[in-house]
């Protein structure tokens, strides 16, 4: 196999002296050309630069499957983000290596492309610079990029991926990152049975769905807005506080007393597959939240101004919260979770 | 060529001689820096909560306090000579010009700069922290200090930060010995989708260039010389910009600081220990004498 390749890649190298206008490597290693779904935002700067490639992608999604990249190769990244639950879990806190505890709700991985914030406080703002989080963090993967390049760099399998992928089969730290962040970027969640209403595909809402949408757009939408349920915005809405002391919310990363328990506004799509809800899973379930966000949450300072100008409510009918959810299940694909 | 090449071996293997019978002239051209860790003039003993040996300091707010871990991350070293020629020292090399200081282990106290060009030094400069082009946990390009500074009694890996914890200290204040925990680093990042060129910025800077005047010049070449540089924690609750007080909880009204992570507050230490980076650029740090 390998000397086909080889030879594959002598026959090109003659092609091309023959034709200049000829790409060997886009041949090779076709671009994966992203849609980009109506109404969604430009794709971020960096899936352009980093543009998903057939063969990125692919050994993207065997790095993202590989407990390799653990120190004690029980935990990959698909470990805590579970396709099935639209690549979260159903935990409300993440479970590491040894069953080590991490400080917050694992987030999905759906629509990265379209995303400015990455994590719950927005530290991250480059997709590839995320991938070496988890493999460092004493919680998660508890590793290190050397340990996981030396454990996969004489695997034949990677050898010919890296190879395909990147032009030659040195493993590098970036070309880990920019695989991951290239498979990311193709999980893009777009075809829920809201969707399809929206694009006019024969399918209509229920009633209850109808009178969720129109509740959802009277009360939900300033925050869960656009085409990505979700403004970007940072926001304390007085949820339960997690207890452990690192946690400040967005004022880790800004210092600013103002974003004290400030997270970003989670998006609403596939939103019934990813219990538990909040930053710690402090909501087993979406009636759940909708009870607390009616009965009144926590009083703070910065409390959003939309919640301190409703009694620190979003005051809800039981009818009206059986809409909602009804409209948020709309938001369900089972084509992205695989079912 | 061969010839070529016999020649080469031939005269690597001179020069290899010279350096080995010119030793002493090499030595004469490190520098020691030696960090002594201090509340005001008392070189700072750690201890547990109920250690009767720390050394307890109290702030101008009177708070009685201790600490039983210690450690700082020094990098971009520069000397500069009495004409102000800057000497940079590995400034883009963390193995081999950043080191952790840690009050617990002794060897770390003092660090060795070597091969510093012949000439009379007068001012230091350095970093405490590491400055933001450098501050990535880049294993693979300075994997020695990466795995210095992340050692299971060092700690200094700011994981989700994807950078170095600049300052970690622990320690207890007021008489019930409540808990003080302390981490700085860099939370600074640029938006990629910026095309603009006046790229949004978030997060904070808690790296700080410090100068300091030597008292006497340090002759390099001459002698192998001893800086001694005083870092007094004494600054961190009572600096120069800030007069901290600290409390259990996050309610940071009447001017008081959370004693454990201070996310929203740690600015104000930084700015006490290491400088504001314009008006004051040393911080808690001075020196206290050159030995040539």
């Amino acid at each position: 196999m390998k000397n086909f390749i080889r030879n594959m890649y002598v026959l090109l190298l003659f092609a091309s002296c023959s034709n200049d206008d000829y790409q060997p490597i886009s041949y090779e290693n076709p671009e994966i050309v992203l849609n980009i779904p109506e109404g969604f935002p430009d794709l971020n700067i960096t899936a352009i630069t980093n543009a998903p490639t057939k063969y990125g992608v692919e050994l993207g999604k065997k790095l993202f499957n590989d407990k390799r990249l653990s120190a004690d190769n029980t935990i990959a990244c698909a470990s805590c983000h579970i396709q099935a639950n639209a690549f979260t879990d159903n935990l409300t806190r993440a479970i590491g290596i040894e069953g080590r505890i991490g400080l917050r709700n694992t987030p999905p991985i759906q629509n990265m492309a379209f995303m400015q914030f990455y994590n719950w406080d927005g530290n991250t703002l480059v997709l590839e610079n995320q991938p070496l989080v988890p493999i460092i963090t004493h919680e998660e993967m508890d590793s290190s990029i050397l340990e996981v390049i030396g454990k996969i760099k004489n695997d034949q399998e990677y050898i010919e991926l890296f190879n395909k992928a990147f032009g030659d089969e040195t493993v590098t730290n970036d070309r880990i990152f920019n695989s991951i962040a290239q498979f990311e970027y193709t999980l893009i969640s777009a075809n829920s049975k809201y969707d399809k209403v929206i694009r006019e595909e024969g399918t209509t809402f229920t009633l209850s769905e109808t009178q969720g949408y129109q509740i959802f757009k009277d009360k939900c939408i300033s925050c869960h807005s656009t085409e990505l349920f979700t403004d970007q915005s940072f926001r304390n809405i007085g949820f339960p506080i997690n207890p452990d002391s690192e946690e400040a919310g967005r004022s880790r990363v800004t210092r600013e007393a103002d974003d004290y328990l400030r997270f970003r506004v989670p998006s609403l799509r596939n939103i019934e597959y990813t219990a538990p809800y909040g930053s710690f899973g402090q909501f087993e379930t979406l009636k759940e939240v909708l009870d607390y966000l009616d009965n009144g949450v926590i009083e703070a300072e910065n409390l959003d101004p939309i919640l301190k100008d409703n009694g620190n409510k979003i005051s809800l009918t039981e009818a009206e919260k059986t809409h909602l959810i009804s409209f948020m299940k709309t938001l369900s694909d089972t084509d992205f979770i695989g079912q | 060529m061969k010839n070529f090449k016999k020649y080469l071996l031939l005269s690597f293997s001179a020069l290899a001689i010279i350096s080995c019978s010119n030793d002493n002239a090499l030595v004469a051209n490190n520098v020691t820096l030696e960090f002594n860790n201090t509340f005001g003039n008392e070189t700072i003993v750690l201890g547990n909560a109920t250690s009767t040996e720390a050394t307890r300091n109290t702030s101008a707010e009177g708070q009685v306090h201790h600490f039983e871990e210690l450690k700082y991350v020094i990098s971009n070293i520069r000397l500069i000579k009495e004409d102000g020629t800057e000497i940079p020292y590995n400034v883009n090399d963390l193995d081999n010009g950043a080191t952790v200081v840690n009050q617990a282990k002794t060897e770390t106290l003092k660090y060795v700069l070597n091969d510093i060009p012949t000439a009379d030094y007068s001012q230091i400069k350095f970093g405490l922290g590491v400055k933001t082009s450098l501050n990535t946990l880049d294993e693979v390009s300075f994997p020695n200090f990466y795995a210095a500074a992340g050692e299971n009694d060092t700690q200094m890996h700011w994981e989700w930060g994807t950078g170095y914890r600049f300052t970690k200290i622990e320690g207890f204040y007021d008489t019930d010995n409540k808990t003080l925990s302390f981490h700085s680093g860099s939370t600074i990042d640029e938006d990629p989708d910026d095309t603009t060129g006046e790229s949004f910025i978030q997060g904070v800077d808690a790296y700080r260039d410090i100068t300091l005047n030597l008292p006497t010049m340090a002759i390099v070449g001459h002698s192998a010389p001893k800086i001694v540089i005083k870092a007094d924690f004494n600054k961190f609750l009572s600096g120069d910009t800030h007069t901290i007080t600290l409390v259990t909880t996050e309610n940071i009204s009447n001017n008081a600081t959370p004693s454990a992570h201070t996310a929203t507050e740690m600015m104000k230490f930084v700015d006490n220990i290491g400088g504001t980076g314009d008006t004051n650029t040393t911080g808690m740090f001075s020196i206290t004498n050159v030995e040539n």
